[in-house]
């Protein structure tokens, strides 16, 4: 172990006496270090809007003036997904998924927003957050660092010189493997002191960062095995260059795009516009509130008739107009819920595809954990979407029960044509205030660490295959 | 020259062919994924223009020519149909939909909704042709002419083959150009393929070429100009793989960074607020005060303004298009500072010629953002023309008969 040791310390200095590597791993500090810092104020600064914006939502609502309550239905609310601490090291899919959703009654509306929207097309390169520069970056820093660690000394003679000294093949490569290890290290240390900055924000989301920086160290630490094994393997410098580089783009660029294509078109996803018209369609055929003939509704109107043994439905004890809101109501978000649903499975199982396509390219098994661990992931969104979706059907519900309680159906009735009436239907302000505003802290920590599983998993196999074919490297040739 | 070429063809290495067939190849899978794309969207489009059009005959079952009814119920379907380029670099799947419905009611609220799309996929960036020829292109291109003259060098053959007369127009140049020439024709096949399929015109067509061209062309000055130098090939190919990365990965993602901090933007959830608080105060405020401001826009209507007590829809038309009137201002710059920050990026591109020429690309295939900017340009134009169409019908009292629901504008036309 001493010896191995050595040889790292030498490999070490060597590293160190290279122009080349040390100008790079300076650079690199120094663009990760940029990356941490703008990405821990810009991360900050959206929490904060997002945080007042949702507030200014709440007051808005909470102080309106006396109104009818179908009105407030109409006047709705807003949802903003919140951003995590852990949203500074690792943004994920936030700047490509819409941030802002209007809440009303009838309608399940899209989301706006997102930085993707509001920014030059250079955000299609990639966005320099700290997990950006240790998915994309380091892993190539490494390689300019150490392909030709193992094979540029045999080419020059000295890994014979080295064995005729009794240092095994298996040691050299040992300790070349543990050098590159700590310039790998070394790297990612602005990148996982953001993520530890992040963290000592939020003291609760301490488990689940150490969780990702054990994900990342996982990530490099396949890179170093690699190199180690191309530098080991190769017929020259030059080639272990190569086919490193060729690997990198294939592992990181390519792949990760191509599963992206791959996965659109085997599930495709239908446009928002087709999904609406499609729901507008099968509402229709449930219950039609437009026809006066509708058998749903004449039956619904008929059920509440008989219940309360009345004859007219202005005898009921209720509004009925209300009543019949809250039906409305019903039924098209039981459409909402079942069409999202669709569109959220169809991108699961787009998801599942790009995990299944990481056994080949295990840097998306490493952004996949990475974006889970920050929950800035997909199933983030998608369970910020319902949650935006099940606190507008309860606001929406509550405000139809106020219309059929509080509000007086001769008056309801009459509204449109007699200012009168109009003042009656309209009920208390403090009705707004006693509603409860949307509140959504994101996935739990234990659903984060779930889905940071499966992509862990892959960088494990990936470990071991490549320790596996390193120890019969260094066997290999000493046979 | 030609038998220069050939012999160079021949002593072409078995990785290097592999490399160009895997080039050629992922350039097709790329064109034919954006087929696919410009397809599904075509589809897409199509589709929704149908079943709206189910659609509107339902709300005329029961609006019975009411315009009111149909200004408040009808939407109108609008799209960026794929040009004869989008293929280049689609934009199905992105967050601005290629197809949606829009009301004539107060348009800040609908213009800014986002496609039901996958975040994850679009994180992910697109595999089409223009990632080929930005990204994999010189790669390829630098993996072949780095080593142009240290190979020989390490090999010990360099000083003999300088030393044959005319070494630089018998040898150098044409390994340097065909090496060159066959990346070229790796992406331009199936681009010009691609062309062919969608009836691409001509000199479209040869625009985009061009910028194939000049990309293949800056890298090859470029990785000559450092395999000029004398150095071993690895050094050599690890500076150039260093450039290729900070050109196509590090400055883009840093300017963007950059770019962003420089050039902020008015608060689109305050202003959405605002569009939503002005609209809503329409239900308290007094008709005539409504009106009256409808009227200074639409001063031919003032004959026609006058309410009673009772809901009428031509007040509630009025103060929707208040609300977009109200923060019209506001909305105008934000659009105006996305257009500041395409600005920069597009400045970037004349530093870098791979960016410009990827932005180029994109701006062909309309999915760049100047292109996102000009369907909300003709979004707002498309909107007023139906609020216009339908404001007649609304002040005027005149039902809306059959014939006059169908001449309702038309987007695009």
């Amino acid at each position: 172990m001493s010896r191995v040791r050595t040889i790292a310390a030498a490999q070490l200095r060597l590293f160190v006496r290279s122009r080349l590597a040390v100008v790079a791993l300076a650079l690199l500090l120094m663009l990760s270090l940029i990356a941490a810092v703008t990405g821990a104020g810009q991360a900050a600064r959206m929490a904060a809007d997002r945080a007042t914006a949702q507030a200014a939502s709440n007051s808005a609502f909470a102080n309106q003036p006396d109104r009818h309550p179908h009105r407030m239905v109409h006047y709705g609310t807003y949802a903003l997904r919140p951003l995590g601490p852990l949203a500074a090291f690792d943004p994920g899919v936030d700047a490509f998924a819409g941030s802002l959703i209007f809440l009303e009654g009838h309608r399940q509306n899209a989301t706006t927003l997102g930085a993707a929207r509001e920014s030059s097309g250079l955000i299609r390169f990639g966005q320099l957050a700290p997990a950006f520069v240790l998915r994309v970056l380091v892993p190539l820093l490494l390689v300019f660092v150490g392909f030709a660690m193992v094979v540029g000394e045999r080419q020059s003679g000295l890994t014979t010189l080295q064995l005729s000294h009794g240092a095994s093949l298996r040691d050299l490569i040992a300790g070349k493997a543990l050098a590159l290890g700590a310039v790998a290290g070394v790297a990612a240390l602005p990148a996982l002191g953001a993520l530890g900055w992040a963290a000592a924000q939020a003291p609760a989301d301490a488990g689940i960062a150490l969780m990702m920086a054990l994900a990342a160290l996982l990530w490099l630490g396949l890179w170093v095995l690699a190199i180690t094994l191309v530098s080991a393997r190769a017929a020259s410098a030059q080639s272990a260059l190569l086919a490193l580089v060729l690997g990198w783009a294939v592992v990181v660029v390519l792949v990760p795009r191509a599963a992206a294509g791959v996965a659109a078109l085997a599930y495709p996803l239908p446009t928002k516009a087709e999904t609406d018209l499609v729901i507008h369609d099968e509402l229709r055929r449930m219950g039609d509130s437009h026809n006066p003939d509708d058998p749903h509704f004449a039956a619904f109107k008929a059920g509440l008739l008989r219940r309360y043994n009345v004859a007219l439905v202005e005898d009921l004890p209720f509004n009925y107009r209300g009543a019949l809101s809250a039906e409305g109501e019903r039924l098209t978000s039981l459409l909402f819920a079942r069409h999202a649903a669709d569109t959220a499975a169809i991108q699961m199982r787009q998801h599942d595809l790009l995990a299944l396509i990481g056994l080949a390219s295990p840097a998306i098994g490493f952004a996949q954990a990475s974006m889970a661990g920050a929950g800035t992931d997909l199933a983030g969104h998608i369970a910020f979407l319902d949650a935006a979706e099940a606190h507008r059907y309860r606001l929406i519900q509550s405000l139809n029960g106020l219309h059929t309680w509080q509000v007086k159906g001769a008056a309801d009735a009459a509204r449109n044509r007699d200012p009168i009436a109009e003042r009656q239907s309209r009920i208390s302000s403090q009705f707004w205030a006693q509603q409860r505003p949307f509140a959504h802290a994101g996935p739990s920590v234990a659903a984060r660490m779930a889905g940071m599983l499966p992509g862990l998993a892959v960088m494990l196999v990936w470990a071991a295959l490549l320790v596996w074919l390193l120890r019969r490297a260094g066997m290999g040739a000493e046979a | 020259m030609i038998a220069a070429l050939m012999r160079e063809w021949r002593l072409l290495a078995g990785p290097a062919r592999a490399g160009l067939a895997v080039l050629a190849l992922l350039a097709s899978v790329a064109v034919a994924l954006g087929l696919a794309d410009v397809r599904q969207t075509r589809a897409d489009i199509a589709r929704v223009a149908a079943l709206e059009a189910r659609e509107t005959a339902a709300i005329a079952g029961f609006a019975k020519g009411d315009a009111g009814e149909f200004g408040y119920y009808r939407n109108f379907p609008v799209w960026r149909a794929p040009g004869d380029l989008a293929f280049l670099a689609p934009a199905r799947g992105d967050a601005v939909p290629a197809v949606m419905r829009i009301r004539i009611l107060a348009l800040e609220g609908q213009i800014n909704d986002n496609e039901a799309a996958n975040p994850e996929l679009l994180l992910a960036g697109r595999f089409d042709f223009a990632f080929v020829t930005l990204y994999l292109g010189p790669l390829l291109l630098i993996a072949l002419l780095h080593d142009l003259w240290s190979g020989e060098r390490e090999a010990g053959r360099l000083a003999a083959l300088d030393s044959l007369p005319w070494a630089r127009r018998r040898l150098w140049l044409p390994r340097a150009a065909i090496r060159c020439g066959l990346v070229a024709l790796a992406l331009l096949v199936p681009l010009a393929a691609g062309g062919v399929i969608e009836g691409t015109a001509a000199e479209r067509l040869a625009l985009a070429a061009a910028l194939v061209l000049a990309s293949i062309g800056f890298w090859a000055l470029v990785t000559l100009a450092v395999a000029r130098v004398e150095a071993a090939s690895a050094t050599q190919a690890a500076v150039l793989a260093g450039l290729w990365f900070a050109i196509t990965l590090v400055i883009p993602a840093a300017a963007h960074l950059a770019i962003n901090a420089a050039v902020p933007l008015p608060d689109a959830a305050a202003i959405a607020r605002e569009n939503r608080e002005e609209v809503h105060a329409g239900w308290d405020r007094p008709k005539t005060e409504t009106m009256a401001r409808f009227v200074a826009l639409y001063p031919a209507y003032a004959a026609q303004a006058q309410t009673g007590v009772a809901f009428t829809w031509k007040w509630y038309f009025a103060f929707q298009a208040l609300g977009d009137e109200a923060v019209a201002a506001d909305s105008a710059s934000r659009d105006a500072g996305i257009a500041r920050r395409e600005a920069q990026a597009q400045a970037l591109g004349w530093l870098l010629p791979p960016i410009k020429v990827a932005q180029a690309l994109q701006g062909l295939a309309g999915s760049d953002v100047a292109a996102d900017l000009a369907f909300k340009a003709d979004l707002r134009a498309y909107h007023r023309r139906l609020r216009e169409y339908h404001y007649p019908y609304l002040f005027g009292g005149a039902p809306m008969t059959p014939a006059d629901v169908a001449a309702a504008p038309v987007w695009g036309q």
